[in-house]
């Protein structure tokens, strides 16, 4: 059963050069999302994969189409949805002063809930970090410590936007190892990359995004057989690198 | 009344602010060295450092050098003519007099000759004044004329008022909105900056508990550094408070209530640091000399005093003083009354009107 119901969302913002001219970030997108499943968006930047993960999270307005978390509508019922969902930002920062233990207290109050910050914290791996404050921290250690704070409801769901970006190889196959164990316990999770390694190993399916629309999606496995056999010479070899390349082109982005 | 994460996340802004040693000193540092200051000098200007040249031997001469040296308004230096005009330039002197050799009372070519570097024009007619009264009392001491009129100063409200006691409540009422604003408007900014408002705003909080706690913690933080403030100058400097302490800690949470709205609004228009900065600057520093916080609002230009009166910081500071300085009471100041509400209503309706979560947390 779908725990995540997308249908043809759209999120159009102005052009500020043109009065008149309005453009959509995101474009008709539609997709499901099984309970227990890894599910990876795949794009190059500003394909508006983070825009699509931000109108699930209730932080931006859905324009058009609707969308369906555990059967609850984000657009009619958001607090109920937030109580269910954890999410890790792009940016995660926190108050100033406070130490790592006194974070997730003031989290688990936000959801109004007792949180023990130990079993938390030992859950990424951090407990020694429980009386740091968050400036102390490595990149890894402040990506995992963010997944912390979006477990302390213990969510049904948990959106991770852009996880390994800017960590070193170690540290990034460290999170992979806690987001599969997590998923492990039948948590539903939803990430944005651009990492193709990421996708492909971490990912039970993917759907890969360009310029505000959904362009495939499929597994790993299945979308590597059907995009990367071209160019022929070397099928073998191909990876899902092969495939984004094929269908977004091979010019820069910024 | 208040819900539990309201309170939780009050004491976290609470917690946050007693961390941050830096900002709490540099916010007492202000207040402190202003009622340091002015309490050493009563509010009294300094006496001016003048120059003395005595080249005649008559009466009227000596009588002149006395009367100008026990003038407290001067602090004299007698000496030759080209030493004092040398102080005069590199700044030892304000003025310097000197009497020419044939001073006489009846002469006329006995003129007091006045060294003076014009661009100190503040203490110009200061010190003209002075000297002109100086040489008329001797006029008469010599003609044995009494004077026609004496002036009594003796204060209407018969209580000793010195400046530092004008001044207090002016500088709490100061701090007060630069406390107030900072904590609502210039954290809020800081927090979308960071990105931190984007995460709570994910959480199931809402916008009314984050505003109520941030409110609470700023109200308790204020009513800290108040007291600090407060304790300091009627322990040290002797100042006095005439009203009730109860009247004067409402009239500070009232103040600070319209701060904090004004506050929210700034940070909910203001999209960057800096430009909450200039905003909030432009909203702060006219009102720190229009609002009578260092002198009456009565020495204002005639024609600002309408837009001057209806100022948020005129208003409070003129409820603080009224407790502070006149021993009033709310009952007894009805215009400020209107006034601390009609800005509570405008500031409040304003805050909820501008401050919507998608939009600052954006």
């Amino acid at each position: 059963m779908s725990i995540i119901k997308v249908k043809n969302l759209v999120k159009t913002y102005r052009l500020p050069e043109k009065i008149e001219g309005s453009f959509n970030a995101v474009d008709g997108v539609s997709f499901s999302i099984e309970r227990g499943e890894i599910y990876g968006i795949l794009g190059p930047n500003g394909a508006g994969k983070t825009t699509t993960l931000e109108m699930l999270e209730g932080l931006n307005d859905i324009d058009a189409g609707a969308a369906y978390i555990d059967g609850l509508s984000v657009m009619d019922e958001p607090y109920k949805v937030k109580k269910i969902i954890g999410v890790q930002l792009q940016a995660n920062e926190y108050f100033d002063g406070l130490t790592l233990g006194e974070l997730i207290i003031l989290f688990g109050n936000l959801y109004q809930v007792k949180v023990i910050p130990d079993k938390l914290l030992e859950r990424v791996n951090l407990l020694d970090k429980l009386h740091a404050k968050p400036a102390d921290l490595s990149g890894g250690q402040n990506q995992r410590f963010s997944i912390a704070c979006a477990l302390v409801n213990d969510p049904k769901i948990l959106f991770l936007d852009e996880p390994t970006t800017g960590l070193d190889p170690q540290a990034k196959r460290n999170l992979w190892n806690l987001v599969l164990e997590l998923n492990r316990s039948e948590m539903t999770i939803v990430l944005t990359t651009h990492n193709m390694e990421e996708a492909e190993t971490l990912c039970h399916r993917i759907g890969i995004m360009d310029k505000g629309k959904l362009i495939a999606e499929d597994t790993p496995q299945n979308l590597i057989t059907q995009y990367a056999s071209d160019p022929p010479v070397a099928p073998l070899h191909g990876n899902i690198e092969d495939v984004f390349l094929a269908l977004t082109g091979h010019g820069l982005r910024d | 009344m208040f819900s539990k994460i309201q309170f939780h996340l009050a004491k976290v802004f609470l917690k946050i602010f007693l961390r941050d040693r830096q900002s709490i000193i540099f916010s007492l540092f202000f207040p402190f060295v202003f009622m340091g200051a002015f309490s050493f000098t009563g509010g009294e200007v300094d006496p001016f450092n003048i120059g003395l040249v005595n080249n005649s031997t008559s009466i009227v001469a000596k009588n002149f050098s006395e009367l100008i040296s026990s003038d407290s308004l001067f602090n004299v230096t007698k000496g030759n003519e080209k030493d004092l005009r040398s102080g005069l330039i590199n700044g030892e002197q304000s003025a310097v007099i000197i009497i020419p050799k044939d001073f006489q009372l009846n002469s006329i070519s006995g003129d007091l000759r006045l060294l003076l570097d014009k661009s100190q024009i503040r203490q110009l007619r200061s010190i003209k004044e002075s000297l002109g009264q100086s040489l008329l009392s001797i006029e008469r001491e010599l003609r044995g004329v009494e004077p026609m009129f004496v002036l009594q100063t003796e204060d209407v409200k018969a209580r000793s008022l010195r400046y530092v006691d004008f001044l207090l409540p002016g500088i709490l009422a100061f701090m007060i909105m630069n406390l107030s604003i900072a904590g609502s408007g210039y954290n809020i900014v800081e927090y979308r900056r960071r990105g931190i408002l984007k995460r709570l705003f994910v959480t199931p909080i809402q916008p009314k508990d984050f505003i109520i706690s941030i409110v609470l913690a700023r109200l308790l933080i204020v009513i800290m550094q108040i007291s600090v403030t407060l304790s300091f100058a009627i322990f040290f400097i002797d100042v006095k408070i005439l009203g009730s302490f109860l009247s004067l800690y409402i009239m500070i949470i009232l103040g600070s209530s319209i701060f904090l709205c004004l506050g929210f609004c700034l940070g909910s228009i203001a999209k960057t640091q800096e430009s909450v900065r200039a905003v909030g600057g432009l909203v702060t520093f006219p009102q720190l000399f229009l609002s009578g916080v260092f002198f009456p609002i009565s020495s204002m230009p005639e024609i600002i005093q309408p837009i001057i009166h209806i100022l948020p910081l005129t208003v409070v500071v003129k409820g603080m003083r009224g407790i502070a300085n006149d021993g009033l009471s709310f009952a007894d100041m009805n215009i400020v009354l209107i006034g601390i509400v009609a800005w509570l209503v405008i500031s409040f309706v304003l805050a909820t009107k501008l401050f919507v979560w998608k939009k600052v947390a954006n």
